[in-house]
């Protein structure tokens, strides 16, 4: 149950009742007389009863006090004496058994509900209720009909018959107000909050007490100060939850894909009592830059008004989140105790990690984060930690967040055409000094996943394509293995200002990238390094094909004027100079790895000079099968596509590093 | 009948406290319990975590999901009393135990304070949520 939730007040509330009620039962059996104080007590003479679902409605007179006193047979049914409908749980009516005559004393406290359009009152939460024996012949007759059951007609209630909670006046206020606002039939009354006195002057440092004490509809007034520990972007999606994973999407159709991708700025912040929130911010244009944003708001303090409760989200629902919390466990600084005063000991450790979170985001329009861009970074922020590759693939535990400095080496993009190019996931091979230098047991290169919703910024896009680029890696999670970057992973060009960086290695690498050499623990989607000697050629799939030699198009065109000319459509103009690929694969004998076959795809460019000549060698087809046997290939940098066990067999493909 | 005017009413008092004090009170809280008993609690849980949302089509028509406990979607119809739970099928419908599962309670609930999600919808994907339910009893 959420703390400080309706559901955990209700259930405070509900036992405080319960043993309320078995400790006045108890009274009444062992005081065995009506209890003196009258105050309060409603005194009913039980007309009909009734069920429905498990409440028993009783319909009955109300007697005045002193008739209690009179005997039973003297309460003779007055029309003029009121009518109630009394409801009794299920519990109190079996221990009532009441039938149609019996008196009952009802008392305090219970609670009287006055309906739209009926006359007769209803009178609920009866708990404290006991029946009136006036006199020994009914006592006698108790007895016997104790023994007897008796039926109690069950009425059914219409599914048919829903509720309706909006008055007449409601409904016309949320027929005429703007749709796009959420909570419609709040919307007539915030001219009222606007005109209570407002507590602006007040800032708050606590997250929890504003959540608790201000409720759903939104704070307009209260601030609160925290530190802004993190800055990321979160795909935006509709009706975005982090607690979808497994389950049915709201929309069984997906969203339009055409839409340009939707990104939101978000902050992880943290109050002084440790606790953590997630705010979702305003989209984000492709044009705007991350970088600028955490250079310029993380570890700054700010505060936070009108913010409006999106969601309450607990550790099971929301993985991702957590684990970058977690990285940020325990705090830096002694935080905050809850209920103790100010002055009191501060203490940080034993405290548990969070286990719920609250995400906020700003209320339509406005935004009220004002961070103080010019103060000093907070002793609470915890940048980072920064590590060398080495050590983080030395890591335990699984979904770690991790941070790490190092050169991209070759970009491949997922080839599943299903999935829109937005959403492809991508792997980057990368490494560092610590990888590069070492000499046995740790790949020299790894692997990094970058799924679709880790939001890369267009410039990093657009470096990543150009040249091998250092980049920086912030919260990627670590785990099974592997690395990859999720939601809330940060992938920044420039060196972080301020990070833990001990044992981290931010220099640039010396001397060239090696990759790993191909041999037996080569694994598929890896790149290596190899050499070898071609000892057969794949023939069929020789192909070579003309490309533009300004942007590379390989799909050229014949022109319609001249046939003999070649047409470049991305281009728009003739190609006059094409070079021509040609791709081949080659059976290579490695030394690395004697027992497997091992196929290379190998391609190559050159210029028209060459052109006419190996059309003509092709032609003879002589040329690729003499020449290319035996030859030596030295070096050839590869990714690897597969790798296969009976037969021995691994696939590659020659690439270009970055 | 009486106890669905009785829980309406009480509902329409729980939206009316919360709209004058963003509370609501311990009393109307006791009648949650009182008239809808094992289903109270777990209602207000499912509000305290904002697991309702209001589906709404250009036409009007509109229909509830409900994030249930253990992580599934249940859908509450709008224009009667309807829940995919199988608590609704078995304490409403066959026993008729109770007016409402705690699925339709919470969205009651989330309506009176303000607590519903919004997500508009085209008519195909409202339809589409219709027909998956209609599927998976199938």
């Amino acid at each position: 149950l959420c703390r400080g939730g309706l559901a955990e007040r209700l259930c405070q509330l509900q036992n405080r009742e319960r043993s309320a009620i078995s400790f006045w039962r108890h009274q009444c059996l062992s005081d065995d007389k009506i209890p003196s104080d009258k105050s309060g007590v409603l005194i009913v003479k039980i007309l009909e009863i009734f069920e429905e679902c498990t409440i028993q409605v009783a319909i009955c007179q109300q007697l005045e006090q002193s008739s209690a006193m009179l005997s039973h047979e003297d309460a003779v049914i007055n029309a003029e004496e009121p009518i109630l409908k009394v409801l009794f749980t299920r519990e109190t009516a079996a221990h009532l058994k009441s039938r149609p005559q019996d008196v009952i004393h009802i008392y305090p406290p219970w609670q009287k509900l006055l309906l739209q359009n009926a006359d007769v009152p209803v009178i609920m939460n009866t708990h404290f209720s006991q029946k009136v024996l006036l006199s020994e012949h009914s006592e006698a007759r108790e007895r016997t009909y104790g023994l007897t059951k008796m039926l109690i007609r069950k009425n059914i209630i219409s599914l048919a018959q829903t509720f309706r909670l909006d008055d007449f006046d409601d409904k016309l206020h949320q027929e005429s107000s703007d749709n796009q606002v959420p909570c419609a039939p709040q919307t007539h009354k915030n001219s009222d909050s606007k005109q209570r006195p407002s507590a602006l002057s007040a800032v708050n440092d606590s997250l929890l007490e504003m959540v608790e004490s201000q409720g759903a509809v939104g704070w307009r007034e209260v601030q609160v100060r925290v530190i802004i520990q993190r800055v990321y972007c979160l795909p935006a999606r509709e009706g975005y939850r982090s607690h979808t994973r497994g389950n049915q999407p709201l929309c069984a159709t997906p969203v339009a894909n055409s839409r340009p991708p939707n990104v939101r700025l978000c902050l992880l912040v943290q109050d002084a009592y440790g606790m953590f929130s997630e705010v979702q911010l305003q989209s984000l244009s492709s044009t705007d830059d991350i970088e600028q944003y955490c250079r310029r708001w993380e570890g700054k303090s700010c505060c936070l008004a009108g913010m409006k409760i999106l969601q309450r989200t607990t550790r099971g629902r929301a993985l991702g989140l957590f684990s970058l919390i977690d990285s940020l466990w325990p705090p830096v600084v002694p935080v905050k105790v809850p209920g103790q005063s100010q002055d009191s000991e501060m203490m940080t450790t034993n405290i548990p990690p969070p286990s719920f979170c609250y995400i906020l985001t700003v209320q339509s329009g406005e935004i009220h984060v004002e961070v103080d861009e010019e103060e000093q970074i907070s002793n609470l922020y915890q940048p980072p930690a920064v590590h060398g590759l080495k050590e983080i693939l030395r890591m335990d535990g699984c979904n770690e967040r991790c941070s790490f400095w190092a050169q991209v080496l070759y970009q491949r993009l997922q080839s599943k055409h299903s999935v829109p190019i937005d959403q492809r996931e991508m792997l980057l091979f990368v490494t560092d000094s610590t990888l590069q230098n070492v000499v046995h047991g740790i790949p020299r290169v790894v692997a990094v996943s970058v799924t679709a919703s880790c939001v890369l910024s267009m410039e990093i896009k657009e470096a990543l394509s150009a040249d091998s680029r250092l980049v920086f890696f912030k919260d990627a999670l670590w785990g099974n293995g592997r690395i990859i970057c999720v939601e809330r992973t940060v992938l920044l060009l420039q060196k972080p200002l301020l990070c833990s960086a001990a044992g981290a290695d931010l220099s640039e690498l010396t001397g060239p990238v090696r990759l790993d050499e191909l041999d037996s623990t080569t694994q598929a989607n890896s790149i290596c390094a190899l050499r070898g000697t071609v000892v057969g050629v794949n023939e069929s799939t020789a192909f070579s094909w003309p490309t533009c030699n300004r942007c590379g198009n390989g799909k050229l065109e014949l022109c319609p004027q001249d046939r003999e000319l070649l047409y470049c459509n991305q281009c728009s103009e003739v190609v006059t100079t094409p070079v021509l690929k040609m791709q081949l694969e080659v059976f290579l004998s490695c030394p690395s790895l004697f027992e497997s076959t091992v196929k290379v795809k190998v391609w190559h460019e050159i210029s028209m000079a060459l052109f006419v000549l190996l059309t003509l060698l092709l032609f003879l087809q002589t040329y690729e099968v003499q020449s290319v046997l035996g030859k030596e290939v030295g070096l050839l940098n590869c990714y690897v596509h597969s790798v296969t066990s009976h037969p021995n067999c691994v696939v590659l493909e020659e690439i270009v590093l970055l | 009948s009486t106890l669905p005017a009785v829980a309406e009413e009480l509902l329409r008092e729980i939206k009316k406290a919360f709209q004058e004090t963003s509370q609501v009170p311990d009393d109307l809280l006791l009648g949650l319990k009182f008239i809808f008993g094992p289903s109270a609690v777990p209602a207000l849980d499912l509000v305290d975590q904002r697991s309702v949302t209001r589906v709404r089509a250009p036409s009007g028509r509109i229909l509830y999901q409900v994030l249930g406990s253990s992580g599934k979607l249940y859908t509450c119809y709008s224009s009667c009393h309807f829940c995919t739970c199988p608590a609704f099928g078995f304490s409403v419908l066959q026993k008729s135990e109770s007016l409402l599962c705690k699925h339709i309670l919470a969205v009651y609930l989330s309506q009176a304070m303000g607590a519903c999600q919004e997500l508009a919808v085209s008519e195909e994907q409202l339809t589409n949520i219709l027909l998956a339910e209609e599927e998976d009893e199938g």
